[in-house]
Order: C-alpha cells, then structure tokens, then sequence
C-alpha cells in the first residue's frame, strides 16, 4: 500500500469507528430530514420583478427594461450610454446582440491578456432569484466561461422575466441536474475590509448592468393580431 | 520575518487566554477597531434575519443536514472523491497538518512552482501552510484584502471571516505605503482598496498555480463552492493552470440542493448581506474554463477524533459564518488574537481544544460567560455552551487524574466542598464556622472586600456577600415553631 491509500483508510477507518453511519441507509435519512423554509413565494409576476429589480439597485446595478423584440436595440442604447467600444462576447451570444459601432472581441480562446484590454462584456443568464436580487450564470454559450464575466470591468447581463425565481429553493427546483460550473452574482465585486466601509470593485467587475426582457408580458398590439381579436 | 510583536498563533505556544488577552484588554485603538466592526456586522446581520419569516425553519434544516452528514461522514466522503475524480479532479487524503503541507508541496515541486495565489483560506492557516511554502522557496500571495493587509503587515488574522478587522484605516495606510513603495498613498478605503487591486492584477494574470479553501463540498455531484465577496476568488479558480484546494474533511454536504438552505444562513450570517456578492461551483476540470489539473486535500487533522464523542460531535456542524464571535461578549473585548488560534471566538474555544487533543489550549473552555448568545445566532445550531462545559469537565478531570493535582488548593477546596454539602449537620457546621471566621473580614455594610491567603484570588476581581446572621433553613425552622424573626437579614 502506498502512502497516500493508507492514509485514505486511517481516515476513512478513524471516521466510522467514531460513527455508525453507513451508506445502505443514507438515501431514506437523508429523505426524512426536516425542511421547514419557505420554498415558493407568493408573490405575482409583476412584484417579484419589481423586487429584483429593487435588489439589483440596491447593489449599484443598473437595470432597464424592454420587450423582447427591442432587446437588441436596448443593448446597443446601454453600451453607447456606459461609453464603451472594444466588448467581449460569449460564443454563443445571439449575432443581432452585437451592436454595430462596437469592436466585438468574440471569445474563441481569447487570452486573458485580450480579455483584460476589453472595456466589458455581454452575456445572457440562467437565472435571476428575487429574493436576492442575484444572477445564476451556468456558463453556458451564451453565458460563456467564467473568466469572461470576470475580468472586464462592466457587465451587461441579458436577463429575461421568465427566467426570474423569487427564492432560492425555486432556483434549485428549477435545476434538473445539478450545472458543472456556476456563479451566482449578487452585486458587483466588493470589500469592507477597512473598517467595514463598504468599496465597490475589488478584482471583479466594477459595474453591473442588467437588461431585464420582459418576455411575460402579453404581446403589444399589432405585434399579434390573432391573439388580442380572440376574447 | 515575523516581527516581535506579532501573536502567536500556534495553540501549542500560544499563552493562556488570561494571558493573552491582558495586552490586548490594555489597548484602547485595537479595542475600539474590533467594537466598530463587531458592532457594524451584528446590527447588518440582525436586519436581515429578522426580514427572513423562515429563519428558525432554515436554522433547523441546517442543524438537521450538517448532523445527518457527520453521521454518515465516511459515506459521503467516498461518494465526494468518486465524483470529483470521475469529473478530472484529483482527491488526497491528509491525516495531520505536515501531511497536507507535504501533499501540497508535492504538486506545487510538480508544477515547478515558484509562486503561488491563495484565496483566503483559515484552513491552510490551521496547518501553517505559509511558512512551508515560503521555506520550500514558493512565495505565496494572500489575494483577499484583508489576508493581503495582514500578510504585508506580518501579522496574524483576528477573525475568521474579516481578519484585519482589528487594523483601522490609518494602519493599512501605513502597511501599504511601506510594503507597495507608494509613499504618498491616501487613507480612505477606496484609495486603499485600489492600490490592492492594482498590486495583485499581475499576479492574477500570471502565476499560474493557486490555492483554495472550500465553504462546501457536494458528495453527490463531487462539486466544490466558495462564497467571497472581492472577486480574487475568483481570480484564483479561473486564470491559474493549476488550482489546489485544501478541506477539512467536515465540510461535506450531501446533495446539490442542499445549497439551497446553506447559502441563504451563510451570508446573513456572515456578513449581513442577503448573498455574498460572488458563489462559485465547481466540479472538477471542465475543458476550456478554468485551471485544467485541479486538486483537493481533504484534512483530518484531528477531525476524527472529535466525531467520537456525541455531544462535541456538533462542534464539526460549523459552517465557520463567524456569527458567534460578533455576538460574544467575550470576543468583543479581547478580539481575536488573545484565543492564541486562527480560529477565535465561541467556536475557537471548542474547536481549538478538541484539535489539540486538549493538551494545549486548555484556557480556551473558559474564555466564555455561558451567556449562550453564540447558540442563539449560530445558523446550525451548534449549542456551543453545552460543549463548552463538557470541555471543562473533561479539562478538569485531566488535570485532576493525569497530572495529579490533588492537593492543589483548588481540588482541595472542591473536594471539601462535596463532604460538606454530602450531610446536613456537616453543612450547618460550616455555615456556623464561616459566620464566625469571615466577621472579621466582613465590612459594616455587611460586604466582604478582600480576603486573605488563596481565597485572594476571588475577591481580587469581584465583592462578596457577608454571611447572614441567619441561615434560611434556621429562618424556616423558627417561622414554623411560630416564633419568626423578620424574614429579612440584617444588614
């Protein structure tokens, strides 16, 4: 036996010697622990965008609405209003959301180096929980990898309403399987190291922006005709 | 170098508490910077549990998973190095302290690392990781701010979830300007926290090995999580080539879900916020994210041993939130470096002890006032009181039997005591004898002040009351002849 297998079991041996757990019962204990929290919230569709949109301001974050066929429109208006021209974006992100006028570095194994040079990024999201005004990235495509939202100093984030939970038990009953990767963000990068005084952008992104798409609604009228005749 | 006035860290040389805490009990600055941030956490944290109608429901599943996964530890802990390893990760098993350090040392030598990023981690500060490191010839940088304050100032951390709490702003200040070779820095945080920033942007950007702790392990998916708040976590998962994370064996969850409730106690907990700004999963090595060889040292490091024992059993729930030490009493005077260990507070005092054996850091069992606040905020329900009296018994009893004080006055005195209290004549006697011999001691306002001799020691801090000139069970005796004195003492 090498080193490191007998350490393995000295461990493992000390650990069950001190309890009588084994792995036969597990699933049926597990089963019956208590889970007396709020799963689901109550709240209509409307208040629980309005909370996570309070929650995401009360981080600094800037966030605008619009219907799901001004999205690319939207996006293109946020990076002239922030400013920025030289953008990373996902590999999967949506060819209308890259607005004309903007340098698009498309990350097809960027360097972090590159990454570094861009201004921001945009990207799309898995899921938004209310209750916390947090953003759930699983690094997909269209969300990309994790560095990607990490290095550039602003994030756009692409978020839709039927996207938005308002607890976090709803995230999880929403997950079928459980992601590889993921990052929950909940406000911009910060510190209260000194003092408790709280200081926004550390090593992360310094600003957040969120375009919430507001795919719940009914279409507009004229958008479909059919649907708004029928009574 | 360490310089002279740094506290020693090491349970094993480190003073006893009473000790240690007298320098800091006499520093007005250090005091008041650990009062400001106690006070501003407590008071965030408070806000937010009270906005949670589900808080106690979320306390009670906490406590129910962290228990049923101690119980079934050994289970989960195979289940956990399956999957992560089925995922690309590499699982190392670490019985003590030097194991770990030479594991980790290992790969660093592998990796012909000459440098290394750390994501705060109390963990590797337990097993002394940075002197090793630093000896083999790695340097290590603290990337979180506040380990990065403390590292450049050579000092040790105070807290476990805010170190530096107890540098204020002026002293940071004083720290980087040295150690950054930025003479005309400002003193405000902003200005503080970017002259961080900029420091630690190369190294992110280039070394390419890092090291971790972990807030969670997922026994079902073989996942890892880290909560943080600065984004150098962040750093440290994504850009490096090579990532190592070091755990204690405890801090396994059963499933992916059980997240669900662990993140919403944590950050309230913690820091008062409704989630940490960053959470992080991942599992093993995901081709084209992240660092492609990811490995993880799960330590024992006298882990083991506290599972043994039912009621201390609990101590291992902690999901090390720091909220029982912004609420002590205790913690709140003397901070974090009188507990003579990283890991301070309520459950420093039961943690340490039982990690060293309870052949050093004995002190720490009594470095409490049982108020029980600690149990009352600890979102897994670890009845820390409870545990810190059985530590006491069990400190007692050793000095006792293993080191034969039994003619110290103290076990004396005790033992005295239980004949006494054992018969009633015995008692009356005494209560007759002390009524006597304390007269002479007693003031005219019927308080006793200062007593002579061993008994010194508890009149030192605190007065005592005379005895009265009537027993209650005199008093009760002569209220039934019918003859009753006034029910009050006399003065």
């Amino acid at each position: 036996m090498t080193v490191a297998s007998e350490s393995r079991q000295a461990v493992l041996q000390r650990i069950r010697s001190a309890c009588a757990g084994s792995g036969a019962e597990l699933t049926h204990d597990y089963a019956a622990l208590p889970r007396p929290y709020l799963q689901h919230g109550a709240m209509d569709g409307e208040a629980r965008l309005a909370l996570m949109t309070e929650r995401l301001r009360e981080y600094d974050a800037e966030v605008v609405e619009c219907a799901p066929d001004e999205l690319p429109a939207a996006i293109a208006a946020q990076i002239a209003r922030s400013g920025r021209h030289v953008l990373a974006a996902p590999p999967g992100l949506p060819q209308e959301w890259l607005a004309p006028g903007c340098e698009w570095r498309v990350d097809h194994g960027l360097t972090s180096d590159q990454l570094e040079q861009t201004e921001g990024v945009v990207t799309a999201a898995t899921c938004g929980i209310a209750d916390s005004g947090t953003i759930v990235l699983h690094h997909t495509d269209a969300e990309g990898r994790r560095a990607l939202t990490l290095l550039p100093d602003w994030h756009l984030c692409v978020l839709r309403a039927s996207q938005v939970v308002e607890t976090l038990p709803e995230y999880f009953d929403r997950c079928a399987t459980a992601p590889a990767l993921f990052t929950m963000i909940a406000g911009p990068s910060a510190t209260a190291d000194i003092e408790m005084t709280r200081i926004k952008g550390v090593h992360g992104p310094r600003f957040l922006s969120v375009v919430l798409v507001r795919d719940d609604r009914q279409a507009r009228p004229g958008a479909d005709r059919t649907t708004l005749s029928t009574p | 170098m360490r310089t002279a006035h740094a506290p020693e860290m090491d349970p094993r040389l480190a003073p006893p508490f009473p000790v240690a805490a007298l320098p800091v009990l006499r520093n007005a600055q250090l005091r008041k910077n650990v009062m400001h941030a106690t006070d501003v956490i407590t008071a965030k944290r408070d806000r937010l549990v009270a906005e949670k109608a589900d808080w106690q429901g979320l306390r009670d599943a906490g406590s129910a998973i962290r228990a049923h996964v101690l119980e079934n530890l050994a289970a989960y802990l195979e289940q956990f190095e399956e999957r992560c390893m089925a995922a690309g990760g590499v699982v190392h098993w670490a019985t003590d302290a030097a194991e770990a350090r030479t594991i980790i040392l290992d790969i660093l030598r592998q990796e012909q690392a000459s440098e290394v990023i750390k994501i705060k981690t109390m963990t590797s500060a337990e097993i002394q990781l940075n002197p090793a490191l630093e000896a083999a010839g790695i340097h290590a940088f603290e990337t979180d701010l506040a380990e990065l304050i403390l590292q450049l100032g050579d000092d040790e951390p105070s807290h476990i979830v805010v170190p530096a709490l107890h540098v204020n702003r002026s002293q940071v200040r004083e720290i980087f300007a040295r150690r950054m070779g930025l003479p005309d820095l400002a003193d405000d945080p902003q200005t503080l926290t970017a002259a961080a920033r900029t420091y630690l942007r190369k190294k992110f950007l280039s070394v390419p090995t890092a090291i971790s702790g972990a807030n969670f392990l997922i026994a079902e998916t073989g996942g890892v999580s880290v909560v943080e708040s600065e984004g150098n976590g962040r750093m440290c998962l994504t850009l490096p080539r090579t990532m190592i994370t070091l755990a204690g064996i405890e801090k396994v969850l059963p499933r992916y879900r059980d997240l669900e409730v662990m993140l919403q106690v944590l950050a309230r907990s913690a820091t008062g916020e409704r989630m940490s700004p960053y959470t992080s999963l991942w599992t093993g090595v995901t081709p084209g994210d992240g660092p492609q060889s990811f490995h993880v040292v799960l330590l024992d490091n006298g882990r083991s041993d506290i599972l043994h024992r039912e009621r201390e059993r609990q101590t291992l729930k902690c999901i090390r939130c720091a909220a029982c030490m912004n609420t002590c009493p205790v913690y709140r005077q003397t901070g974090g470096h009188a507990y003579g260990s990283v890991y301070p507070g309520p459950i420093g005092a039961i943690l340490t002890p039982q990690l060293m054996k309870l052949e050093h850091a004995q002190s720490l069992p009594y470095a409490s006032s049982l108020c029980g606040a600690c149990y009352e905020v600890c979102p897994v329900k670890i009845n820390i009181p409870e545990v810190l009296i059985d530590l006491r018994a069990r400190v007692t009893d050793r000095e006792r039997e293993e080191q034969r004080r039994f003619f110290d006055p103290l076990y004396l005195g005790m033992r005295i005591a239980n004949g006494v209290f054992a018969s009633a004549w015995r008692l009356r006697a005494a209560q007759r004898m002390a009524r006597i011999g304390l007269r002479l001691f007693t003031g005219r306002d019927g308080w006793i002040r200062r007593l002579p001799g061993f008994a010194s020691r508890w009149t030192m801090t605190r007065d005592l009351r005379g005895v009265p000139d009537q027993s209650f069970r005199d008093w009760f005796a002569a209220r039934e002849n019918g003859h009753a004195r006034t029910g009050e003492v006399k003065p």
